[in-house]
């Protein structure tokens, strides 16, 4: 049988790919597509605990987990398109126009 | 080793691989394909743990709606041109990406340690709580607020997608 | 299981008219076009029936849809600034020029402020982490697609992409965070994770790597350093009223579900019964870190703001130090530093909007939020600039205004559990903020004296809402028996004694 560990590893290592993604990347499509990658790791950890402790409570929130990745995706894209018309560009460094 | 261990050995190193793959590439189609293909051995690794509905929702949402939905944005933006996805690594970046990777061992190394007592058996339950059956019941019952409250989320998404992505300011 | 769906759906009228108002904005914009002002009343009296259900809810105490939400009069208590932030961020918007400039369409926007409304509204009461993240995502959803409602312009557009770039990785972070809390105790509820925690045998490592991870999420939505980053410039880009907005209501309610998710999860009944106040399960030195992060939020959210020369930038870091002074009363962990946190926040609530609500009237009118551009502003518009004057004043936390109240009752709570060097970091602090409001006041009333004024004209409903703001501001600074009582009557969480 497989260790709950070993699923934790993989949803923590998946996690953290997902995390580097979001600083390392500069085109903010990939930036969406790396948070996609955190939400499912943390899928992962999810269904895994539900499986391990005999209990539906994860699982169901798995369920609302994809709910609302596929909401905010939808809206970010969304987000954009507006901002591609504006600017014509999708690099998150040329749309600093604002001071930190 | 036994069967299980060595299928899910070879199924996080798809994984792991189609993960970083998605975050190196530089064009943005490639990486959408690697993380559908990433989201597909993820709906496997659910069938293993026998989630059977989440892993028939992970494909049917994740691979076929979020993912066409990346691709048809990919598309209309037409970021096919080489030069406007030229990266730089900046000094602060790499301190941002070394922080990130520490952070990540930290985890990986405290999760593991702390759940070693944990029941390292799948729960015998395991095998009725992912099928439709239950997870329907459940959530029309205990989970009725929520799955409301989803619902409205949903359509504030809907409208303000519309809302951002129409041509026109009015 | 029916019986007990049909009685919750009794105590939740006001979220149940939220979600009846919502649709009815959205079916009224397509049948009646560019009727905004028509939407915007409809929206408002929504909002006054909302408000006039929790008000009835005063004193209950229950626990609703299988323990998901609580109605308790902590949450009746945050549902009410709430509901009234929202009633003026719509009379703002009714009067905003940025927004009503006749192409654009405004049914979707008062929608979404509904849908804002209404996730907060369920962030004050969530007693379940699901909930939490659910109505945590509401309420930042509605929120990304409102700061980029002006999408012609650029800013707006970025806003709202560093928004939401920022809001999904910290909500990946709380996601994290209560993924491992799932996996320790086998239970989303928060009490029942209390008493999982009681009974010992979980791994205080794994615990406090959850929580860091969930002080990410929570961070982010109170705006505390170092999540703040995204702050300054969604309040920027983002239309005013929606600055206005983010800045109290979506502030109150993360305040009100880190309280209640800190408090109910860790509550230990045993040692706080023989220590006689509130007391965390062992080993968990929570109140630190908080600590820490309040300093470092007030500290850095005030000196920063000493350099801004936009006054919405500004007002986004004074927003950031305030976040800070509230923070300090999370640290005291008893219910006199929660009682001072509500009376802060119904100060805040007026002193801020007002805040706002003129730097928009000026803006409509002179078309710049510099600071610069406010010189002599004291003879163009001398109306406007005392009723500004006063709302810096009461920002700085100076009396007779309402906001010396609320930093008074925050340091006596503070000094009475003898957490005497945080006061004085709050006190030094307020002094630093002094000097970048008394800026603003010394460019509309002691520079370009002797030129000229045109006076800038204004329409008796932009007095009456300011007026609206500036009586609360002073009154309260001066007659605050009723709302110390109410404050101090509505600390109850369920399940807390």
């Amino acid at each position: 049988m497989i260790p709950l560990n070993y699923y934790l590893a993989l949803s923590a290592i998946l996690f953290s790919i997902g995390v580097v993604g979001v600083l390392a990347r500069r085109n903010a499509i990939i930036v969406f597509m790396s948070i996609e990658l955190m939400l499912n790791s943390v899928n992962l950890t999810l269904v895994a605990f539900s499986a391990y402790l005999g209990n539906a409570t994860g699982q169901m929130f798995v369920f609302f987990v994809l709910t609302v990745a596929a909401a905010e995706a939808a809206v970010g894209l969304a987000i954009i398109i507006a901002l591609f018309r504006n600017k014509m560009t999708v690099n998150i460094d040329e749309i600093n126009i604002m001071k930190w | 080793m036994s069967i299980d261990t060595i299928v899910f050995f070879i199924l996080a190193a798809t994984s792991i691989i189609s993960a970083i793959l998605v975050i190196t590439r530089r064009s943005p189609i490639i990486s959408v394909v690697y993380l559908v293909f990433n989201f597909i051995i993820l709906a496997i690794i659910y069938l293993t743990l026998h989630a059977q509905f989440i892993a028939v929702i992970q494909v049917i949402v994740y691979a076929g709606a979020i993912m066409v939905l990346f691709l048809f944005v990919v598309m209309l933006l037409n970021l096919g041109k080489e030069e406007m996805l030229t990266e730089k690594i900046t000094y602060k970046k790499r301190i941002a990406i070394g922080l990130a990777v520490v952070m990540s061992v930290q985890i990986i190394i405290g999760i593991t340690t702390s759940f070693g007592e944990h029941p390292n058996q799948l729960s015998p339950l395991a095998t009725q709580i992912g099928t439709v059956e239950h997870i329907g019941k459940v959530l029309f019952t205990q989970y009725l607020l929520p799955f409301e409250i989803a619902s409205i989320l949903l359509l504030a998404a809907i409208i303000g997608a519309v809302v951002l992505a129409k041509k026109r300011i009015g | 299981m029916l019986q007990q769906i049909l009685d919750s759906v009794k105590i939740f009228q006001p979220e149940i008219t939220l979600v009846i108002v919502l649709c009815a904005a959205i079916l009224i914009d397509l049948i009646v076009k560019n009727k905004p002002q028509f939407i915007a009343s409809i929206v408002m009296a929504g909002l006054f029936v909302a408000g006039y259900f929790v008000i009835q809810q005063s004193g209950v105490a229950v626990s609703i849809f299988s323990n998901m939400f609580v109605v308790d009069s902590f949450s009746v208590f945050f549902k009410v600034i709430i509901l009234l932030t929202a009633i003026f961020v719509v009379m703002f918007s009714m009067q905003s020029k940025e927004l009503n400039n006749g192409k654009r369409k405004l049914g979707e926007y008062y929608a979404f402020v509904i849908s804002m409304t209404l996730g907060m509204l369920l962030m004050t009461g969530a007693s379940n982490l699901l909930m939490m993240y659910l109505s945590i995502e509401l309420t930042s959803l509605s929120s990304y697609i409102l700061a980029g409602y002006k999408k012609e312009t650029p800013d707006s557009s970025e806003a709202s992409l560093k928004y939401i770039i920022y809001g999904a990785v910290s909500s990946g972070m709380l996601l994290y965070g209560i993924s491992i809390l799932y996996g320790l105790t086998g239970s989303l509820n928060i009490y029942d994770v209390n008493q999982v925690i009681q009974q010992g045998g979980v791994s205080l490592l794994a615990l406090i790597a959850a929580n860091l991870l969930m002080i990410v999420g929570f961070g982010f939505k109170i705006s505390a350093v170092p999540f703040h980053f995204w702050t300054p410039d969604v309040y920027e880009g983002a239309p005013i009223t929606i600055t206005a907005f983010l800045s109290v209501a979506s502030k109150a309610a993360g305040f009100a579900l880190m309280i209640r998710y800190f408090f109910v999860g860790y509550y230990d009944p045993l040692a706080s019964a023989i220590n006689g106040y509130f007391t965390t399960i062992g080993g968990f030195d929570w109140h630190i870190i908080i600590a820490i992060l309040s300093v470092a939020t007030m500290t850095i959210g005030n000196f920063t703001a000493v350099w801004q020369n936009n006054l919405k930038r500004l007002l986004a870091y004074s927003s950031i130090a305030h976040a800070g002074y509230m923070m300090m009363g999370v640290v005291v962990l008893n219910n006199e530093g929660i009682s001072a946190i509500m009376i802060y926040f119904a100060t805040y609530l007026f002193m801020n909007l007002g805040a706002f609500y003129i730097v928009m009237l000026i803006a409509d009118k002179i078309g710049s939020e510099d600071i610069d551009s406010y010189k002599g502003l004291g003879y163009k518009a001398p109306f406007m600039a005392v009723v500004f004057a006063i709302f810096l004043i009461s920002l700085t936390g100076l009396p007779p205004t309402a906001g010396f109240i609320g930093k008074l009752y925050l340091f006596a709570a503070l000094i009475n559990s003898g957490w005497i060097w945080l006061a004085i970091v709050g006190v030094l602090n307020s002094v630093v903020s002094l000097y970048y409001y008394v800026r603003i006041f010394r460019n509309m009333f002691l520079r370009d004296i002797d030129i000229e004024h045109e006076p800038i004209k204004f329409s008796p409903s932009h007095f009456i809402v300011a007026l609206l703001l500036v009586i609360p501001t002073l009154v309260l600074g001066l007659y605050f028996g009723p709302l110390v009582d109410f404050a101090q009557a509505s600390v109850g969480i369920l399940g807390i004694k």
